[in-house]
Parts: structure tokens; sequence; C-alpha cells
């Protein structure tokens, strides 16, 4: 086990991020195919060649409804979903220098869970009256509802125009429980049917991904996510300290705003879709860190990659397990990733490679 | 050179520097020493740019040091803190890479100069080792070679490595290999200024002498000049006896410890 170990820390990152790639390109394609309707892969990649417009195959019509209009938007959300958690995980565990932090810590999810609770409850009529700017509507007030959390997490946590990490994290705790105070306020105003929609909110829902989500929220997912992944040589250097970040050239202060807006965008919007689902953001940077090593220049492109795998594996459970009812994300995440995060855990500390000391 | 002229620095009402001037030349290794609170530590991060709110000017090869960009900056000074604290399991290796990376310099180019200051700061069989399983003084190192690596490459302008107490917890011969280090950094035109706590190593290695206390300069001079036994006994607050290293030709400190001289009377009598 130790030289499995020792060999798997010395594979060049190329060969990890490849691997990682091929693994999850087969995972997303048994996913599409597995469900109450088995479609075999053949079949998938002719629908999606047919919808290009340059061929014409002869495919089951049954198929090509399930596959078009539920399973494929709700794999490209999971996949989107799947990056933008773990990338932004990754991005603040790294800038935060604490490998404890998880997007949910600054006030991120529970903002926008808010937001959407207050929305729903108070602005139902207006969603289903507007149905075109209702989805423009939703991850606006989302992402607007984690920016407020989380600047309200990082005025609190200024001194003399730098950012204090033990307030902030504290803050983060006080304004999570404020949030969660007032989601309680407006549930008490919940009808029963609203009331039935909050487990969505607390454990996440994969099940609603339409084409018309994803068209407002893939474009902001993939450009928040995406510049995230820009920051793997400063976030190294703040792993070293901010102080010794900046006097290695890095812009400290203007690298921690960026970093908090733009995980701000990804959590907030992705929560707009899902609901609030946990585990992903924190446990897959550290996953990757303890399989193979703490450099950003691969946390960061094997979140992209580890994210989607694990909550395209997860949503598979989810809904296949209880089938043709399903369980909450959250649960799948919380059953499945928590021992194996505890086992690595156990194998790391014996090994004196935790990060903390 | 860096010239940092009439620095002073109050913090919640009490004042930590008072018109503190110093200048560090290219080339040579100022030292500077005083007791603990002195403000060394505040000094040192008032001329790396990482502390602002204070009065006086910083001017680094003769511009000031808030009109450098942090990547400007980095190329002109490094800096080793006291205390660096890893909270990931990086290899050694990554930690000293970090040095170089926004040198703009090719991965040939990068790589000669990481075996040389490995090889300098003795730091090159750890490469593979995960930084937090190494012992105080080989992360000392570690930081160093780290901090050597971000100013070593040859410029046509002189650059300044920072060192906030480098030896602190290293053995006596890893302190004499620093030192060794901190004069070859000055012969390839940098400017080098250490806190340093050992009077006796400043008087073998170091070309110009800063006394700080109370927040300001209580005297300047080369070691040779400094080190008189008023002098110390003044600074230090402490009765002190000042020798001659007939091997170095040096002074040398020897505090006196009336503890010692009596209770080793009491036990020969």
């Amino acid at each position: 086990m130790a030289t499995a170990v020792l060999t798997l820390k010395q594979v060049k990152n190329p060969a990890i991020l490849s691997g990682l790639s091929a693994l999850l390109i087969a995972l997303f394609l048994i996913s599409l195919s597995i469900g109450q309707v088995v479609i075999p892969v053949g079949d998938i990649l002719k629908i999606v060649l047919n919808k290009t417009g340059l061929f014409s195959f002869q495919v089951n019509e049954v198929f090509e409804a399930v596959l078009w209009s539920i399973r494929l938007p709700r794999l490209v959300m999971t996949v989107l979903i799947g990056a933008a958690l773990a990338v932004s995980g990754a991005a603040l565990q790294g800038l935060f220098r604490n490998p404890l932090v998880e997007p949910g810590l600054i006030g991120v999810s529970s903002g926008s869970a808010l937001g959407m609770v207050v929305l729903i409850v108070f602005g139902s009529s207006f969603i289903e009256a507007n149905s075109v700017l209702g989805h423009f509507i939703v991850p606006v007030i989302a992402f607007g509802g984690g920016l407020l959390a989380t600047y309200l997490v990082m005025k609190i946590s200024e001194q003399v125009g730098k950012t204090n990490i033990a307030v902030l994290i504290l803050g983060g705790v006080a304004v999570n429980a404020l949030a969660a105070a007032l989601i309680g306020y407006a549930i008490f105003y919940a009808d029963e049917n609203q009331l039935r929609t909050f487990t969505f909110w607390t454990l996440g829902d994969l099940g609603g991904a339409s084409w018309e989500k994803l068209w407002v929220a893939a474009p902001i997912l993939i450009f928040a996510t995406v510049w995230l992944l820009l920051f793997p040589n400063e976030l190294n250097a703040i792993a070293v300290g901010e102080a010794e970040a900046f006097h290695m050239g890095v812009d400290v202060e203007k690298v921690k705003k960026l970093i908090i807006v733009l995980c701000a965008l990804a959590v907030g919007v992705s929560v707009s879709l899902s609901g609030v689902i946990g585990f992903i953001g924190l446990v897959v940077p550290h996953l990757i860190r303890i399989t193979f090593h703490a450099d950003n220049r691969l946390i960061l492109p094997a979140s992209l990659l580890g994210g989607p795998i694990l909550l395209i594996v997860a949503d598979l459970i989810a809904r296949t397990v209880v089938a043709p009812s399903e369980l909450p994300i959250g649960v799948v995440t919380g059953l499945i990733g928590a021992p194996v995060f505890i086992t690595l855990l156990l194998r790391a500390k014996s090994k004196q490679e935790l990060m903390i000391r | 050179m860096i010239a940092a002229s009439n620095i002073s620095l109050t913090k919640n009402g009490r004042a930590i520097l008072n018109s503190v001037n110093v200048d560090v030349q290219p080339g040579s290794f100022t030292a500077m020493a005083g007791p603990n609170g002195a403000g060394k530590s505040s000094f040192l991060k008032i001329i790396s740019n990482e502390t602002q709110g204070y009065r006086g000017s910083v001017l680094l090869n003769g511009k000031a040091i808030n009109n450098y960009t942090a990547i400007a900056l980095a190329k002109v000074r490094a800096v080793l803190p006291q205390n660096t604290h890893l909270q990931f399991p990086f290899s050694v290796q990554q930690v000293v890479e970090m040095g170089r990376q926004y040198s703009g310099r090719s991965k040939n180019i990068n790589g000669t100069l990481l075996e040389e200051v490995m090889d300098l700061t003795g730091t090159h069989n750890l490469r593979e080792r995960n930084y937090l399983t190494l012992s105080g003084g080989e992360q000392q190192r570690v930081q160093l070679a780290r901090v050597l690596a971000q100013v070593w490459e040859e410029q046509d302008f002189p650059r300044y490595i920072l060192l906030d107490e480098p030896t602190s917890s290293l053995d006596i011969a890893r302190q004499q290999l620093i030192f060794g280090l901190v004069k070859k950094a000055c012969a390839r035109n940098i400017g080098v200024l250490a806190i340093v706590h050992d009077l006796n190593q400043v008087s073998q290695f170091a070309d110009q002498l800063y006394l700080l206390k109370d927040g300001h300069i209580a005297a300047k001079g080369s070691p040779r000049e400094i080190f008189t036994k008023p002098i110390i006994e003044e600074t230090f607050c402490c009765k002190v006896n000042v020798y001659n290293d007939p091997c170095t030709n040096c002074p040398y400190i020897v505090p006196e410890n009336e503890f010692n001289i009596s209770s080793s009377i009491t036990v020969n009598s």
C-alpha cells in the first residue's frame, strides 16, 4: 500500500489530469445511459450527432426525449456545479490557508439560499408570471444573496485594509447563523407546497435541470470557474504566508477580493440551480491533496475534473437506489463522502502528512 | 541602495519607531541588533513595503518603494520573515521554486538557479521531502533557499535581501554557513540587511551595524567602532566584557553573569 501511494505521488500532473478526464468522460456516458430507461451508449452518440444537424441516424424517439430533455441537461448541470463547487473550495482553502474551509463558511451558500427562499415564499407569483424573466432573476437573486452575505463577512473581517482570516471565519459563522434564522423566519410564512421545496435548499437537488435554466446559468458558472483556475501561482505563494506571498510579488489584497467575488458568483449560481450541495467543495481538493500533492497547479485543474466525477457518481446513486423516487443529493454526498474522507484522513495522519500542525 | 529616512511609526498611540535613518548599501552586509521590542521587525516590515501608515520615506534604488508594483518589488528585494507556517504538505522543491515564479525566466535558467541555491543552503538532499515533516532548522534553510532564489540571478541593478533572525533555529555550523552565504550574496551585488541577536556573529561578518533601542538608532558604524563596553551596556542594559578574538581579530562580547559567578563561588567554598 505504501509503495502504491508513493508511486501515486510521483505521477506527473499531465498524466493525473488525463486520467481524471478519461474517468469523467466515461462516467458522463455511463450516467447518461443508466436510469429508468436504459439508453445504449451507441444511441446516445447517435442522438447527439443528430442534434448537430450533420447526421440523421435512426433513433428511438423515447430515448431521444429522455436523453435530450431530461438526462443531458441534468448531467451538464451536474458537471458544471461539481466543477464550480470543487474549484471554489480549492481556491478558498488555498486563499484562507486553511484546509477546513468550504464555500459555505464565508456565507456564500447560506446567503444564496436565503435569497432563493425569500424569492420563493414572497415572490413565487412573480416567477410563475414571468417565465423568461424568472429564469434570469433566480440566479441573479442567488448570486446577490451570496455576494451580500460574503461582503458582510469581508467587511466584518477587514482590519486596516487587510482581511483578518480568523475574524473572517468567525464572521462567517455569525452570518450563516443569521441567514439560517432568516430562512426559518421565511419558512414560517410558507405554504404546504413551498415547504416541500425546502429540502431542496438544504440538501440539494439536481432534478430541476432544464436547458432554459442552463442558458442563463452555464455561461456565468463557466466564466467564474475558469477565471478561478488562473490563480495557482498566487495560491501557492499564499500557502507560504500572506506576507511571504507579497514579498514574492503577489498583490495579495487584490487576489483575495477577486477570488472571493468569483467564488460567490460560482457558488451563488450553483445554489440557484440545485440548492446547497455540501461536501464537494470541502472534500474534492482534500482528496487530491492527500492522494497526489498540494501544488495548486494540480489542485485547481484536478478539482475541475474531480468535482464533477464525485457529483456524477453521487447523483447516479441518488436517482437509482430508491427508483422511481430520488434521494436528496446531499444525503448521498455525505454518506459516501464522509467515510471515504475519514479513511483518507486516518491514513494521512498516520503518515504525518496532514496539513494542520 | 535602500535609503530609509526619518521613519516614524505609531501603533495604537504608542511610538514604535522614531525618526529612524538606515542605509543599506548594495554588496555589503548591514546588521541590525537591539533589545527585544526595540522595533527591529517593525522597521523591516516598513522597508519591505508590508506596513503602511508610517511617516518618512523609503527609497529603493532611488525610487520610492510605494511606486513599485508587487512584482517589480519582488525582483529587487526578497524577505525572510521570522516565522513561516506552511499549512499544506508542499515538497521542498515546490517551496523553493515559488521564489522564481514571477521571474519571467525560462525553465532552464530557473532550474540552474534553483540547483545553485539549494546547493548553497544544503537543501538539495531534502528536495523530495514533505516540508511539514522537516525539522525547524531544515525549514529555515528551505525558506532561505526560496528567498535567495528570488534575487540570486545576476542583474544590472542591485538587489536586496532582508532577513529577520535568519539563524534563530540553526546550530553553529549552519549559522556559519548562512553568514558565509550572506557574504556570497554580497559578492553578487546584493545588499543584505539582517536582524541578528548574536552580537559575536555580527562582529565577525557585518560590514555595518545599527543598534536600535526604544524605536531610535542608538549607535551606527562598523562592529569594531560600536562594540565597546559603554555602548553595548547602555543599549542592552546588561553588564558585558568586550575582548578581542586573536584568531579572527574581531571583538567579542561576553555578558557578565552575576548568578553564575556567585553560584560557582558557593560551590567551591
